[in-house]
């Protein structure tokens, strides 16, 4: 007998149209409870899902991007809570719904894909189970029907045999082909918007791509909302529509892709973006040493005053001690959060 | 895959050598408990009264006076401080020389479970094959007997074999079983480091380099694996001492006349309600303190060992 | 599957083949070393010329390999294996069959075993799933240090401590109170009533039980914090299952593991740990039989009891190995 959760919810018919604004999340601040006392490793962030377009969340390890993505899904270890924000879907706030109705939403309307495979996925289970887990335990999917739908999905990902290897374990696949089974499973009940959490940092290089092309390739046969959380910026350029940097627990610029990489708006995005090594370098560091940005990021907790780059910035100023700069409208579509940031803009260096 | 997070400049660290400060590490952390430094001096105590009982009391635990026999504790600068047993020995005295056996017969099988175990346990792990099948199965066969019984069993069989009464000859029989029947943890473990230590790069480097296998057991895998054993040892001593105490009651252990503690229990568990709990209290004291110390040093060795923690 | 069972009971068989042949080398050498054989078989009593004569002849120890020390006797060890398999274990010395004894002492033993059962399974939830919620503070390390004293006290102590010092003038104090048939009284009764086997029972079981709880107090938090930081279990909850389904599917079943683990190591302390519960507690079950025949020095009954209870491991871990793959297929497949 399969149990029917109270708070069923059908896989999604509604058709989503480009630009439906799916998943917004405003002013979201995430607390850690510690033995020094709470430490804030979200502070602030905002950004904005529409179907059919991918968001990159950029940021180095520690800067929250991770955290955030699990406070929207209701996941966050019991250590940490919620102190303010909201994370509207399809204008209702996730957030504000008991820990029941939230995890309704997941899955069905928001998933997740994780970053380290072999660890999120049960050893003890057949991918088969876990790919028609949610089929029968949510929606009353006969056996039969759900293994048939596991089949599809794996299929849909590309794994090859996927009647054989619907049976198989975890540890019988390979990074790449276990990252696939991790996709199709969140793909399971038709989610509108997918979160991926550094979907392809534990890969080869080579299988990254194909990984990400995937992705790309379900979003728009879908038109899902895709979010995808990366420290790397070599693989943002290539796949996102949209980008949201992010410091130390909040978002310091957002730009679309192409406007972030020919002009970035904040100096830690310049930073970030001068440190990509490049085959055809053609400043004056060509053939040095790649720049570094001296110092090392902020650890949650113990972010400094101001502006939180500020020790770290070629351009600070006094007043960038003082006062934390707001994230403001730079240009259409892009906003930055920096004092000076349309001196960056118009191009003058530091 | 390493993070390419933006370059960020990091000092250079000064390169330090991994094993010394691993060992220093563990020392500090251990250095600091407060209960790691009371059990410590606890089982210094007594191996210090183990080794050198003329440094405790003088009086001869074999020389018994009949008339003597059950005198309570008298404290202290008496002739009898911690009073007499049935036969008229002095409890201080019996005290004091049955540590040794206790103590030693501990010290000599864990030391030879230990030697036994990591030996056939690098074999085994570094040369696979045969050496691996017959070690391996020769292991499962060990561990499926029960300690306890294999000792019961043997000890039994071996009462009427008689040996000398020195030191080492009273213990010698319990000390053979236990041992041969208490190697297979250590082997196992050490069997498991040595495996995965094999394949570390620098082991390969190492034999490229043409460092002979020997060489490369003893100053490559055997400090990995070493660590976590050394962590077993307290407990292990501790569950000899034990075990002497379940084989004295039985009849089987250190052999009389020689003392120990496990026999002086064994003596004075039935006078308890006859109004003589001294008898029995005095060496269950003792065992309890020295297993209890031992423990807690082992549970902290193992925290300080711990790479989670650090 | 059925290929790993297939080649774990083959390999079973083996192990049980080749601890009999190592007890038969070690009995062996030893009656060796005592001179004359068959006097080994009776410690330091002076047996009868007949009791001699029918030891000598029920472990074939006339055969001239018993002279030689370091012979394997192999002929006699086959013989023994032959006899084994017919259900022969030899007698005690008063001639009654071991296994006969054994068929009246083990179910003393199994309700031992249970009420060991219960008290690990509720102190391993209750303390197990206090430590888990309270992970990091004083109440975790608290339990943790606990445990870790209480697994490393040993139990014959305990029962000494018990048996001498508490029982008896509790159990006096219980029978003028309450009568001799009374619960209390027979609850702290210093041996095994077979009248009322569980209420003599309860006592040795729950210290036993106590004695071995650490592990299962280990398991049990470990499985706990899993829920609650494990990243499968984290994936599972993404899917949108409800907590329950969660739970049931994805803690409690890869929690299995580590117990299923547990009880395959335990179970040869368990065992010498009942051993010495029921000699101390004078219970008539498998140990306290053994118990007794070390003392009274009845060497042919120590040495069936033995092989029997070797037998018994062999084929309980042989059982574990199997419900280990058949619940973490990462060792099917290894």
């Amino acid at each position: 007998m399969i149990p029917v959760t109270e708070t069923l919810t059908p896989p999604t018919d509604a058709r989503r149209t480009a630009g439906d604004v799916l998943l917004e999340v405003e002013d979201l601040a995430v607390e850690f409870r510690s033995d020094d006392g709470a430490v804030r490793a979200v502070d602030g962030l905002g950004y904005r899902v529409e179907a059919g377009r991918t968001l990159a969340l950029v940021g180095e390890s520690g800067c929250g991007k991770s955290v955030s993505s699990l406070a929207v899904m209701g996941l966050l270890p019991p250590t940490a809570r919620v102190v303010r924000g909201s994370a509207r879907y399809r204008g209702t706030d996730l957030l504000a719904l008991s820990p029941t109705k939230h995890r309704a939403h997941c899955g069905t309307h928001v998933a997740m894909v994780f970053q380290d495979a072999l660890a999120a996925l049960n050893p003890v289970h057949t991918v088969g189970y876990q790919l028609a887990e949610s089929l029968r335990a949510r929606t009353g999917t006969s056996r039969r029907e759900a293994r048939r739908r596991a089949v599809e999905l794996l299929d849909l990902v590309k794994v090859p045999n996927a009647a054989q290897r619907v049976d198989e374990y975890p540890h019988q696949f390979s990074g790449g082909m276990r990252q696939r089974v991790m996709i199709a499973s969140a793909l399971a009940l038709d989610p509108d918007v997918l979160i991926a959490d550094e979907p392809t940092t534990a890969l080869d290089v080579t299988v990254q791509a194909q990984v990400l092309r995937l992705l790309a390739e379900i979003q728009a046969e879908r038109q899902m909302g895709l979010v995808l959380i990366t420290h790397d910026l070599g693989v943002v350029a290539g796949v996102a529509d949209d980008v949201t940097v992010m410091y130390a627990g909040r978002a310091v610029e957002h730009a679309p892709v192409r406007d972030l990489y020919a002009a970035p708006a904040h100096p830690y995005t310049r930073a970030l973006l001068r440190s990509v090594p490049r085959l055809d370098a053609v400043d004056d560091h060509a053939g040095g040493r790649l720049p570094v940005v001296p110092g090392r990021p902020p650890v949650p907790g113990r972010v400094p005053s101001g502006c939180s780059f500020h020790p770290r910035c070629d351009l600070a100023q006094d007043v960038c001690r003082t006062d934390e700069p707001s994230l403001d409208d730079v240009g259409p579509g892009r906003s930055s959060a920096c004092h000076f940031a349309a001196e960056l803009l118009g191009g003058a260096r530091a | 895959m390493p993070e390419p997070t933006a370059a960020t400049a990091t000092p250079d660290a000064p390169p330090v050598d991994a094993s010394v400060s691993f060992g220093g590490d563990v020392w500090r952390r251990l250095r600091r408990r407060p209960d790691v430094l009371v059990s410590a001096a606890v089982v210094v105590f007594f191996a210090v009264m183990a080794a050198f009982p003329l440094l405790f009391t003088s009086t001869d635990p074999q020389r018994c006076v009949i008339g003597d026999s059950k005198t309570r504790p008298q404290g202290f600068g008496e002739p009898h401080p911690l009073g007499t047993d049935v036969h008229g020995c002095d409890m201080l005295a019996q005290l004091v020389h049955g540590a040794r056996p206790s103590l030693l017969l501990a010290f000599v099988v864990v030391g030879a479970s230990v030697v036994i175990g990591v030996v056939l346990g690098l074999l085994a792990g570094y040369y696979l094959g045969w050496v691996d099948t017959v070690v391996s199965r020769t292991i499962e066969v060990f561990l499926v007997v029960p300690l306890l019984l294999a000792a019961l069993l043997l000890l039994s069989l071996f009462r009427k074999v008689s040996v000398g009464s020195g030191a080492f000859d009273v213990i010698l029989l319990p000390a053979l079983v236990l041992t041969l029947f208490g190697w297979m943890g250590y082997a196992r473990y050490v069997r498991a480091s040595t495996l995965e230590a094999k394949n570390l790069d620098y082991v390969t480097a190492a034999r490229a380099l043409g460092a002979s296998d020997l060489r490369i057991m003893v100053r490559h895998v055997l400090p990995n694996a070493i660590g976590p054993v050394t962590a077993l040892v307290p407990t292990a001593i501790a569950g000899v001492i034990s075990a002497e105490a379940v084989l004295a009651f039985l009849g089987i252990g250190v052999r009389p006349p020689a003392i120990s503690w496990g026999i002086m229990i064994t003596n004075g568990a039935e006078w308890v309600t006859g109004g003589y709990p001294y008898l029995l209290l005095f060496p269950l004291g003792c065992l309890i303190l020295t297993v209890l110390a031992l423990v807690v040093l082992g549970d902290a060795l193992r925290d300080a060992l711990d790479p989670r923690l650090r | 599957m059925g290929r790993y069972i297939l080649r774990r009971s083959l390999l079973g068989v083996a192990t049980l083949l080749l601890v009999m042949f190592v007890l038969h080398l070690l009995t062996t050498f030893a009656i060796q070393v005592n001179g004359n054989p068959a006097l080994a078989f009776f410690g330091e009593r002076v047996p009868t010329d007949a009791q001699l004569a029918a030891v000598e002849q029920r472990f074939g120890l006339d055969d001239p390999c018993y002279d030689q020390a370091g012979n394997p006797c192999l002929g006699p060890f086959v013989e023994r294996l032959g006899a084994y398999a017919q259900g022969d274990f030899g007698t005690n010395l008063r001639g009654r069959e071991v296994t006969d004894i054994v068929a009246t002492a083990a179910p003393n033993t199994l309700k031992l075993f249970l009420v060991v059962t219960i008290v690990w399974f509720l102190l391993g939830m209750g303390l197990g799933t206090v430590a888990a919620k309270w992970r990091g503070r004083s109440a975790d390390h608290g339990i943790r240090l606990t445990s870790v004293l209480i697994d490393a006290f040993p139990i014959f102590v305990l029962l000494l401590v018990y048996r001498y010092v508490f029982a008896v003038p509790l159990n006096a104090w219980a029978t003028e109170t309450f009568g001799a048939e009374s619960l209390p009284a027979l609850l702290f009764r210093p041996s095994f009533d077979d009248d009322h086997p569980w209420a003599t029972l309860l006592v040795p079981g729950i210290l036993l039980g106590l004695a071995g709880s650490a592990a299962f107090i280990r398991l049990v938090r470990a499985s706990q914090l899993e829920s609650y930081t494990g990243d499968h279990v984290r994936t599972a909850r993404s899917r949108g299952l409800t907590e329950r389904h969660v739970v049931a599917h994805h803690v409690v079943r890869n929690s299995a593991v580590p117990v299923v683990t547990a009880v395959g190591l335990t179970f040869t302390e368990a065992l010498a740990g009942a051993v010495i519960t029921e000699g101390m507690m004078n219970i008539y079950g498998m140990g306290g039989v053994l118990w007794e025949a070390v003392r009274g020095a009845d060497v042919a009954l120590v040495l069936g009891i033995v092989t029997i209870l070797a037998a018994v491991t062999v084929v309980v871990m042989l059982v574990v190995d199997i419900a280990y793959a058949a619940l973490d297929p990462r060792i099917r497949y290894a």
